[in-house]
């Protein structure tokens, strides 16, 4: 086996002051203030008029209803289920009873609709722009030196990546740029905005887009038909088959105390 | 259906599984970054700088474990080393941890072997 010599690099350490201090400063202060800028532009829920509120709000009782149907007694579930079953056929929740039957209207129309969109359009923004304008800021400064020292070997695929704007053929990959120390800040500062701003901060874009990744479409999208989600509502109202947490609890309770 | 039963019976309050979780990973996520520094300080190089960090990261887990979770978990009757009293998996508690620190462990690995060694 051949034995690979060390590469060795002699850097100005001016580099270190000049290049990866500004550039770890910067990061740090853009999660910084990506952080207050979500909490300064999170708009606070509109105020809605009381027939829209009260359409939202009965099918939202009707889902509380089916998933937490146990802790009620069976007298007292199937009272409500009546109550709300009639009212989702009989239309009476609408917020227009008389447009039942209608189609939807197109969404884009619709302003409430526009400012739902809004809001997922500024939160793209707030990651979009800043690492636009860094990794921009980064190429025309800072391309072209060596930097670092990777203290783990890779292979030679990444060398492309991490030593972008240095066309040397033999160097070891694990020679990085600036750009590549810019790839490491985005996903290892995490733990930099947990001290300065707490765990719910909202700065670190990983973490932002694995949540919107996850996040199910709100409640009631923009387009659907109220009057359809009201029927199957009372189809799904229909169908659950009552237990209560209550039953045999005395059973329960008596083996508890015999133990 | 006796497990979604016994759910309704014991109900879980989803506040108190993410506070929990979140507790964790946060000491995590900081002393991932502190082995960090040690290990570039050190100047250990590829496994046995991994080595380490999950070496470390693992005994973290354990130390939390025993100072937080088993007096309240041992006296309920649970087995040693079951965290199932305040977080949902055990593999989650165990395992978790190593691997979400492990970004903030390279950056601070690379700096610091950066600064000191090279």
């Amino acid at each position: 086996m051949v034995q690979i010599p060390v590469q060795t690099l002699h850097r100005d350490p001016q580099l270190f002051y000049w290049i990866l201090i500004p550039i770890t400063v910067v990061m740090v202060l853009t999660g910084v203030l990506r952080h207050y800028a979500s909490v300064l532009m999170a708009t606070a829920p509109k105020k809605q008029d009381v027939k829209a509120m009260r359409e939202q709000r009965f099918l939202g009782r009707g889902v509380t209803l089916r998933t937490n149907h146990h802790v009620l007694s069976q007298k007292a579930f199937d009272v409500r289920r009546e109550t709300l079953t009639a009212g989702y056929e009989s239309g009476a929740y609408l917020k227009e009873p008389e447009k039942k039957g209608q189609p939807p209207a197109n969404p884009l129309s619709d302003p409430s609709a526009m400012d739902g969109m809004m809001g997922m359009m500024k939160n793209n923004m707030a990651m979009i722009i800043p690492n636009t304008l860094i990794m921009s800021w980064i190429n025309a400064f800072f391309s072209g030196y060596v930097i670092m020292k990777l203290p783990f070997p890779i292979t030679i695929k990444f060398k492309s990546m991490l030593q972008a704007g240095v066309q040397t053929k033999d160097m070891d990959p694990r020679w990085m740029s600036s750009i590549s120390w810019y790839f490491l800040c985005i996903f290892g500062l995490q733990f930099v905005y947990v001290f300065l701003l707490g765990s719910d901060n909202a700065a670190s874009q990983v973490a932002q887009q694995m949540q919107q990744q996850q996040m199910p479409n709100p409640m009631g999208g923009p387009g659907q038909d109220p009057d359809k989600q009201f029927k199957a509502e009372a189809e799904n109202l229909a169908v659950v088959e009552h237990y209560s947490v209550l039953d045999d609890v005395e059973e329960r309770l008596l083996a508890g105390i015999k133990s | 259906m006796p497990s979604e039963r016994e759910f309704q019976i014991h109900p879980i309050v989803q506040e108190s599984v993410v506070h929990n979780s979140k507790a964790l990973s946060n000491l995590q996520s900081l002393t991932a970054s502190l082995f960090g520094i040690s290990v570039g300080i050190l100047g250990l190089e590829s496994y046995s700088g991994f080595l380490v960090y999950f070496v470390f990261s693992f005994i973290t887990t354990l130390l939390f474990y025993v100072l937080k979770v088993a007096p309240e978990s041992l006296s309920e009757g649970r087995p040693p080393l079951d965290p199932t009293r305040f977080y949902r998996g055990v593999f989650e508690f165990w395992l978790s941890g190593a691997f979400s620190g492990i970004s903030g462990f390279i950056l601070t690995w690379t700096l610091f072997y950066g600064l000191v060694r090279v």
